[in-house]
């Protein structure tokens, strides 16, 4: 029996709750939100690092872990404490998570479970992990870019690992290091393994389905590597097999020989040499009907022996484009200007004599190229046309140049067939190696006079789109200006360079497809429409928010230049031990998920513990019961439901029955808190619309919808003794704990401010952030700012001073309980802050 | 020591990733940089050559942060040291003081703070 099953049969075999003191009771309690709040913290903390502005190893990444794990043990246990044996689920959803971070740190990664096979059509952004780098490429281009892809399934890593450990062949793997011997060993098993039966019937199923597109004809499959990793930065390039025109009765020998290909001698070098560790290999297998090819080519989005052309390179070949990739063959060459209309540069065809083209009972063959073809370039103009534009929307996508595998097929429609990115950065650094004094050349046009609704850099002609009849011909890679942020909008947005628009919010409709396609865009900028000339070039940078004249290729080539930090081991572990860690499943206290079972991350066993915590303390019946010590329903004449605890000396003793009026406080920090609040014209009671965006983007966010619930809006609850308070708020959308202590030891005296959430969106939040940042500095309180997440401290200042900085901290609760809705730019922080010092001046004559 | 020659930088770390990520920054800002993983590769490249500006880590495999700062120090007093460690503790920091370094960085840190320390010591190097 593990640790956590003594310790939760030690628990369960009680009978009775057990009866804890009221001190310890508090102590706990307040022990528990110190937790939940070092918790949060080092949740925000871990996530900072993601940002690419830390230098962190692997030791940060495992001490943070620990720190993280032994948190959240004690957290369940102050729970336990509090609510004895009522939560013990919680220890085993504890021991899950923790034992799946434990490995990751381990070095075994835990693969997502998934099903053993998937289809192409609902593969998502986030499935990489499950479909390998390829097919999660591929996937993306037909999904949400919408350009034709071969159809398909994949056969999933999930399905790699079961039949791994079907065949037991883990162990030989292992073994570290893995020698070329060794590797020669795993390859043998794998040739021998078999496939677990629901491997089978599922990968039966798929081609039956595949079956139905296919029609009558035969089916015939491309078998095709898709590890992990594999065409991000590393691009294992001719590491891992492919089969092509395969028959269906060939699959399960052809997928073991793709999963072995992971195994090979050089495919183990490789590894050692990208220093990508043993532990991270897990071979997704993609199946893709053929396409039978007219013409075949790989197309580089930037030609990377001379970037500073500008050119893109079309290489091209008649029928399949296997000979081409494998550099067999040398294929005709195109080279085009990366900017429309892509003239082209440079046309070298090649005498062809040969191609291959899938055989009729599957494989491949050489056949000659008729006569009149062999010195024909094999694209048109207009043809090439298309595939450069084509190559332009995947770059802008993926924000890198890309290597492009495509097919013309018969039906003179280009399939891709595979994009990575080119890693072009040596190159690429010359091209911007005096950055700053280029950018100097070119005149600014609006600098920090919209908001950034999608971060990026592109550069095109400004296209003004007025009406729909505007949209038809919309030109691949222009600007569109436009007045409003419209979703009819949305259909030109992926042929886009890049979108500026006169009004407009960062959360609307329009921003969300932005983002979808990664297109630059800067909303809500003023007057482009009327300042910027059709036709006119421009570049829009929508990392500073600045909209320059003229092309600025420094800055475009800037972004591909950028590290490629997400492809070091360090960030692609501290965003797997994350995922077990941030993510916040537990929304809504009312759903039946809401309980230890449906704990997935750290974050919501936190959110569990401290929402079960709160609700134990908030039991009236409990506190009869226990204490002896009702809480009592504070009468405002503000909304706020506050229910009081008293410890000690905190009421008048002659406070009776189950409601209180203010003048019956005697705590200190209690009486100057709602003093503050209760300010005439703080505690705003307008109603604030919220729109729609900023709903929704409520729903998919931390801390959310649960505090939008109506009855958990009025739960409030302040503990209290004559010089102590310890109050939680969840006023409107946010999150807010506020913890003092006063007396006339000037030595023990502080207060802490902590405020989090907020129904808007990030951006919004973040300026309110800063607000409060901003006022609580200006009254002398050391603040910590992390996101939307403010803290703000202050301590030994003597009683009368510390009752003034408690009633500007009731003056804050008031003051920004709704102001997230409305901070649509950051001139409202200024404004803001000029209605508070002008409330508080009124409130506060003297200051200090 | 001429303006336009660029300042040397040694950096010296046994996990790869902190110089790959410090490298492209400093040599962005306009420095010479030489990245080391072993601290007894990274000894035999002081003993060739004087670098102006070495960052090392404490806690390493083999010769230890300590032991190979000060024979930088010894062989190069002029040469500024800056200590960026995981394991930052009061006695680590003391210790590097007394040995001269100019300053102590606990990991993480953002690049910026450390370009900013880098920046400082350049200074006082080229006084």
């Amino acid at each position: 029996m593990t640790v956590f099953g003594k310790l939760k049969k030690v628990f369960t075999g009680k009978k009775h709750r057990r009866q804890v003191p009221f001190v310890v009771l508090f102590k706990t309690f307040q022990g528990l939100l110190d937790k939940n709040n070092k918790i949060l913290d080092s949740i925000a903390a871990m996530g900072d690092k993601l940002g690419g502005d830390y230098v962190f190893d692997k030791n940060y990444i495992v001490s943070s872990c620990q720190e993280m794990s032994d948190l959240v043990y004690k957290l369940i246990y102050d729970l336990d404490t509090i609510a004895p044996s009522k939560y013990l689920n919680l220890y085993d959803a504890f021991q899950r998570i923790n034992h799946e971070i434990e490995e990751e740190l381990a070095g075994r990664p835990v693969i997502a479970q998934a099903d053993y096979v998937i289809p192409f059509e609902t593969i998502s952004r986030d499935s990489g992990d499950v479909v390998g780098g390829k097919i999660a490429n591929l996937a993306e281009v037909n999904n949400i870019l919408g350009l034709p892809a071969p159809e398909g399934f994949v056969i999933t890593t999930t399905a790699f690992n079961a039949f791994m450990e079907y065949n037991k062949i883990w162990d030989g793997v292992k073994a570290k290091p893995l020698t070329g011997e060794a590797g020669k060993e795993v390859c043998a098993l794998i040739a021998q393994g078999s496939l677990p039966a629901d491997l089978k019937r599922a990968l039966q199923k798929s081609t039956e389905q595949l079956q139905l597109t296919a029609g009558d004809e035969k089916l015939f499959l491309a078998v095709r590597s898709s590890a992990w990793g594999e065409d991000s930065i590393h691009t294992f390039a001719g590491q891992f097999k492919s089969y092509l025109n395969q028959p269906v009765e060939k699959l399960v020998v052809r997928y073991k020989e793709v999963i072995a290909s992971a195994y090979s001698p050089s495919a183990i070098e490789y590894r050692a040499s990208k220093g990508i560790s043993e532990d991270e290999v897990a071979m997704a297998v993609g199946c893709q009907l053929t396409i039978d090819a007219k013409v075949s080519g790989v197309l580089y989005t930037l030609d990377p022996t001379t970037p500073e052309r500008e050119a893109m390179v079309i290489n091209a070949v008649w029928g399949l484009g296997a000979p081409l990739v494998s550099g067999q063959v040398p294929g005709d060459r195109y080279l085009l200007n990366r900017t429309p209309p892509h003239e082209v540069e440079g046309l070298n065809v090649r005498h062809k004599r040969s191609m291959l083209s899938p055989k009729e009972d599957g494989g491949t063959e050489e056949q000659p190229v008729p006569e009149d073809l062999q010195m024909k370039p094999c694209l048109e103009r207009e043809e090439m046309l298309r595939l450069a534009e084509i190559g332009l929307v995947i770059e802008r996508y993926f924000k890198k140049p890309q290597d492009i595998e495509w097919a013309l097929d018969k039906t003179n429609q280009f399939i891709i067939l595979q994009t990575r990115p080119l890693n072009l950065k040596t190159q690429m650094a010359k091209l911007v190696c005096n950055l700053t004094e280029a950018v100097q050349e070119y005149p600014v046009i609006f600098r920090g006079e919209g908001q950034i609704a999608q971060r990026g850099v592109g550069a095109g002609k400004v296209v003004i789109v007025r009406d729909d009849e505007d949209m038809e011909d919309f030109p691949a890679g222009a600007i569109l200006v436009s007045k409003y942020t419209s979703p009819r909008l949305a259909k030109v947005v992926p042929r886009a360079s890049g979108i500026v628009t006169d009004v407009g919010s960062p959360t609307g409709h329009m921003a969300t497809i932005a983002r979808e396609f990664r297109v630059p865009t800067i909303v809500n900028i003023g007057e482009a429409t009327k300042i910027l000339r059709p036709g006119q070039e421009i570049t829009v940078d929508a990392e500073e928010n600045v909209v320059y004249d003229g092309r600025v290729k420094e800055l475009c080539y800037y972004e591909f230049t950028e590290e490629p930090f997400e492809e070091s081991y360090e960030y692609r572990l501290i965003s797997r031990v994350l995922k077990k860690i941030a993510p916040l499943n537990l929304l809504n206290p009312h759903h039946k998920d809401f309980a230890p079972e449906g704990c997935r991350t750290f974050h919501d066993i936190t959110r569990f513990v401290h929402e079960k915590a709160v609700q134990e303390l908030l039991d009236l019946e409990f506190h009869e019961r226990n204490l002896g010590a009702p809480a009592k329903k504070l009468k405002l004449n503000i909304p706020l439901g506050l229910v009081v605890i008293d410890m000690g000396g905190g009421l008048e003793e002659s406070s009776e029955g189950s409601q209180i009026e203010p003048d019956q406080v005697v705590s200190l920090p209690l009486k100057a808190t709602l003093d503050g609040m209760m300010t005439p014209g703080m505690w705003s009671t307008e109603p604030v619309s919220v729109d729609l965006g900023s709903f929704m983007s409520s729903l998919t966010r931390t801390f959310s919808s649960s505090l939008a619930t109506p009855k958990y809006l009025g739960q409030n609850l302040a503990m209290i003794s004559k010089e102590y308070m310890n109050l939680s708020l969840r006023l409107g959308y946010h999150f807010n704990i506020i913890d003092a202590y006063i007396s006339d030891k000037v030595n023990d005296n502080y207060a802490y401010f902590r405020f989090l959430g907020g129904v808007t969106d990030l951006q919004r939040r973040s300026r309110r952030a800063k607000l409060l940042a901003e006022l609580l500095e200006a009254h002398d309180f050391r603040v910590d700012v992390r996101g939307d997440l403010v803290v703000g401290r202050i301590k030994k200042l003597n009683a009368p001073r510390m009752v003034r900085k408690m009633k500007i901290l009731g003056h804050l609760v008031a003051f920004t309980r709704q102001l997230d809705v409305t901070m649509v730019s950051d001139a409202e922080i200024e404004s803001s802050k000029e209605t508070f010092d002008r409330l508080t001046a009124g409130a506060i004559p003297e200051r200090n | 020591m001429s303006e336009d020659r660029k300042t040397q930088v040694l950096i010296l770390d046994d996990e790869p990733i902190v110089w790959k990520r410090l490298k492209p920054a400093l040599e962005k800002a306009g420095y010479e940089v030489e990245a080391f993983t072993q601290s007894s590769n990274a000894m035999r490249r002081v003993q060739e050559k004087e670098f102006d500006i070495v960052v090392t880590d404490l806690k390493m495999e083999g010769i230890d942060g300590m032991e190979f700062l000060s024979e930088v120090k010894s062989r190069s007093p002029r040469t500024e040291v800056i200590v960026i460690t995981g394991f930052a503790t009061m006695e680590t920091a003391k210790e590097s003081f007394q040995k001269g370094v100019f300053d102590f960085l606990a990991k993480p840190f953002k690049r910026g703070e450390l370009l900013e320390i880098v920046k400082k010591a350049e200074a006082k190097v080229r006084q």
